[in-house]
């Protein structure tokens, strides 16, 4: 497999790759090198915090226990909480930097996006997070019910105030509109009457399903033209009877993995595959197999999300953030923080990340964390902050990222190597022809700077 | 003639700024710096949010009002203490500044404003306001966003006084520039390497794609980055502005418009106003901060002469909950009073009735009369003269507090 394919491979099945890893891959077939990529993912590699500081919660009668907290001892719990989410964060950008499967944590943020969702409570957000990972390559049926009986969504999208009687919409609605049919595929009234089939969907307190049975609505209701007792269950599995389904989740994987502009060509030979059996692997392994995949208006025509961004340059040159918030700093400036989308439609993407701030920032992002470059630019308050705290950002004016870079590491990949080479590793979009001129004129000093100089042209921006 | 030689100064300046460009500036640049000058008229907008969620009933207090008394059992102004404006509603004692106002005919106070179903996520309502989307409905572009992508052209039509922009601000493929301070602005665009790469740049081959985008951003955020201070850098307010973040977003806002800066609309958030616990003191400071503040600024434009043409729309993404909880405060409620200054209103003082305490929604808040789309409509109407439904996406009924 040449190359150039190779890298694109890996940028859009992954994080992209180093030098020594593309050559040793070099000689390898398409066929042998995706095969791989598939064979890796095979083994399950949740992701897990230490959050045995909690067992005390899931050990005792929750009814007691909160009820004997007082309002302090419940917000001091709350705040531990959320500060475990934001480790969270830490564990899961580190883990995107060096996976056991590259393609199963790219599948993990991808159906972030898709399945959107937020929750302060740790060990529920983990488990979603993981349940994400579990079925991000599986089969889609089983996935949907599984994030129905979320407790993280269940909370999230107001699933446990939805009882007989009372339904409330919010989960039907986010079900069809942004999870499995696109908005215009289904009436107001689809809305209400499966709304009353998920009535009464609740959790134990060890996070596992259970139905409320004097709150569930077991009454007949009639959903795309089909009569009968309905449970949740029984409204996913008509849903995906859509054709429309497999279509909608298909365009979010071609614009994804392939291209930010829909070929409708290809995404008809897509949905046709997809809606035989709703198998997310045989969609992605057509699609990596495919020899279009590979053809060059696919290749380098993709705005990284920030996390790519973030991640990729570390997975060059190795770097350990030695103030950790500052690791939420850059997310937040970029437009991107993990566990903390801004609304259940999630990240619009592509050219929505960039504005005149953030493409800035994203250009000098490789001086701040590889080469001690200072910002003097504040993160926005949050709503919850005080008038005081709210500004109190502005303490740390002239902001230095403070970070241990593993140069030694990059040596010796790379040290041998030629600018030449370095700049076809590092950058896949073809190179607009006045930054040519300008990067031929360089004088390079050594493949670090001509690195980091290579990191901040627009282009490295694509994938 | 100080008049004169200081416009003459202004003019040439901007004249040479885009001299110098001229050497390494693409057509489409050239293109943009010229248009909003001219096409747009001289109107400015600042929006001013008081994030966190204002509790609008002890700011504007209906103090003949005994639900509220009793609603409110340790939070409540007292009667004695409060600046009264018509023989039911008054001004919470911290808001004086603000009476001076309002005694000069600059202030419209819109009762009971918000939108159906109301949300009481601070993000989620945050983002509904932003947007003017219906409250069950996701837009990934801002109001002001699609207004500078339909009208201004360039990021500068609208400045956000942050360092990064929030929805608002953004458009499709258009979006207006976060600064608080343009000279760091100024000089993050400025940084050696960056130069070198804009410098070799000509738009000829530059293409609707990705890459094409991304350096046409680049372009745009240089050059308006350039314009911005050193336009602004031609006029320092002489004006003494309260020492505190919120002053100093404000005294950045009037140099922007006192040196004639091409922007239409300018955006800055104050931050505090979730007063879940110990509200009193703490909303009384706030409260206080603001108002202060708003003098100065309004004085600091009138003495300019740009207060005519400039129009101060207040707002929180939620009001609060008429009954206080447990820890004297209160929790996220929904309908919420707007204020409005300027020179040109139509209906000064209170535009509508007061809130009916009597008639809440389910959650026992406040019911909205008036749409906040409504507002926005009016203003896109009637003060910058663009067509509002293309804006907002669908017409809403007009309000008369504007001329």
């Amino acid at each position: 497999m040449n190359q150039r394919h190779i890298q694109h491979l890996y940028l859009r099945a992954g994080f992209g790759l180093g030098y020594n890893q593309l050559k040793d891959l070099i000689y390898k077939s398409k066929h042998e090198i995706v095969s791989n990529l598939f064979l890796e993912a095979e083994t399950f590699q949740p992701l897990e915090l230490d959050l045995s500081e909690f067992d005390y919660i899931l050990n005792s009668d929750s009814m007691k226990l909160f009820m004997g907290m007082d309002r302090m001892k419940l917000q001091a719990l709350n705040k531990k909480s959320r500060k475990k989410v934001v480790e969270l964060n830490y564990a899961w950008i580190n883990r995107m930097k060096n996976p056991k499967s590259t393609l199963n944590e790219k599948m993990t943020l991808f159906w972030a996006n898709v399945f959107v969702c937020k929750d302060n409570t740790i060990w529920h957000i983990q488990e979603y997070n993981n349940t994400l990972r579990k079925h991000a390559l599986g089969n889609f049926r089983d996935f949907v019910k599984a994030i129905a009986k979320a407790p993280s969504m269940s909370k999230y999208l107001n699933n446990r105030q939805n009882i007989k009687g009372s339904p409330n919409e919010n989960f039907a609605r986010e079900l069809m509109e942004l999870f499995t049919l696109g908005v215009g595929n289904y009436t107001e009234q689809d809305i209400k009457e499966s709304a009353r089939a998920f009535t009464g969907w609740s959790f134990k307190k060890d996070g596992t399903f259970f139905l409320r049975r004097n709150k569930h609505d077991f009454g007949e209701k009639t959903f795309f033209g089909e009569t009968g007792n309905f449970d949740g269950d029984d409204i996913i599995d008509i849903i995906l009877e859509q054709r429309q389904c497999a279509k909608f989740i298909c365009s979010k994987i071609y614009t994804y993995f392939v291209n930010p502009v829909i070929n409708e060509a290809k995404l008809e030979e897509l949905t046709t595959i997809f809606y035989k059996d709703y198998d997310i692997k045989n969609l992605m392994q057509h699609i990596l197999n495919s020899d279009w995949f590979y053809d060059e208006e696919n290749i380098g025509v993709k705005i990284k999300s920030p996390i790519e961004l973030l991640v990729g340059i570390q997975k060059t040159v190795p770097v350990k953030f030695l103030v950790k918030k500052q690791l939420l700093y850059l997310q937040k400036m970029m437009g991107q923080i993990l566990l903390d989308p801004p609304n259940v439609a999630g990240w619009k993407g592509d050219k929505s990340w960039i504005d005149s701030n953030t493409l800035m920032f994203r250009l000098k992002l490789p001086s701040l964390i590889l080469n001690d470059a200072v910002i003097n630019l504040e993160e926005k308050g949050t709503f919850k902050d005080t008038f005081e705290d709210y500004y109190n950002k502005e303490k740390n004016r002239r902001r230095f990222i403070k970070t241990e870079k593993s140069w030694d590491v990059f040596n010796k990949e790379y040290e041998k190597i030629t600018p030449e080479e370095l700049k076809k590793i590092l950058v896949i979009s073809t190179i607009d022809l006045d930054t040519s001129a300008m990067l031929y004129n360089l004088k390079i000093e050594n493949n670090k700077d001509f690195c980091i100089q290579l990191m901040s042209i627009p282009e490295y921006q694509l994938c | 003639m100080l008049i004169n030689l200081f416009m003459e100064r202004r003019h040439f300046l901007k004249q040479s700024t885009l001299a110098s460009c001229l050497f390494f500036v693409p057509d489409f640049v050239k293109a943009f710096e010229s248009v909003t000058k001219d096409a747009l008229g001289y109107k400015k907008l600042v929006i001013i949010q008081l994030s966190g969620g204002n509790d609008g009933l002890n700011t504007v207090i209906p103090f003949k009002n005994d639900v509220y008394y009793k609603n409110r059992p340790s939070i409540s102004i007292p009667e004695s203490t409060i600046i009264k404006l018509t023989d039911e509603l008054g001004f919470n004692e911290n808001l004086r500044p603000l009476k001076n106002l309002y005694d000069k005919g600059y202030l419209s106070i819109i009762n009971n404003v918000g939108y159906p179903n109301p949300d009481r996520s601070h993000f989620r309502s945050t983002d509904i306001w932003q947007t003017a989307s219906n409250s069950n409905e996701y837009l990934d572009t801002g109001w002001l966003g699609r207004y500078i992508e339909a009208y201004g052209k360039t990021p500068y039509s609208g400045i956000e006084l942050d360092d990064s922009l929030s929805l608002v601000m953004k458009g499709k493929t258009m979006n207006g520039i976060a600064t608080k301070n343009p000279k760091v602005l100024y000089s993050n665009m400025q940084t050696p390497y960056f130069k070198k790469v804009l410098e070799q740049q000509t738009d000829a081959h530059l293409s609707e794609h990705n890459l094409g985008y991304l350096y046409k951003t680049m372009i745009e955020a240089k050059s308006s980055a350039k314009y911005i201070y050193e336009t602004s850098n031609t006029y320092s307010s002489k004006q003494e502005y309260p020492n505190n973040p919120f002053g100093k977003q404000l005294k950045t806002t009037a140099e922007f418009i006192n040196s004639h800066l091409s922007s239409k609309v300018y955006y800055v958030s104050m931050g505090g106003f979730d007063t879940h616990a110990n509200q009193e003191n703490r909303q009384k400071r706030l409260l206080n901060t603001y108002s202060e503040s708003m003098e100065v600024f309004v004085k600091d434009l009138e003495q300019n002469d740009t207060f005519k043409d400039t129009l101060i729309l207040t707002f929180s993404e939620f009001g609060r909950r008429l009954k206080q909880n447990a820890a004297a405060g209160t929790d996220h409620g929904a309908a919420n009073n707007v204020f409005i200054i300027g020179k040109h209103l139509n209906k000064q003082g209170f535009y509508n009735e007061a809130p009916d305490l009597l008639n809440l929604d389910d959650n026992r808040d406040i019911k909205h009369t008036i749409d906040f789309r409504s507002i926005y409509a009016t203003i896109l109407d009637k003060w910058l003269k663009v067509n509002d439904e293309r804006i907002l996406n669908k017409s809403f009924s007009k309000l008369n507090f504007i001329v």
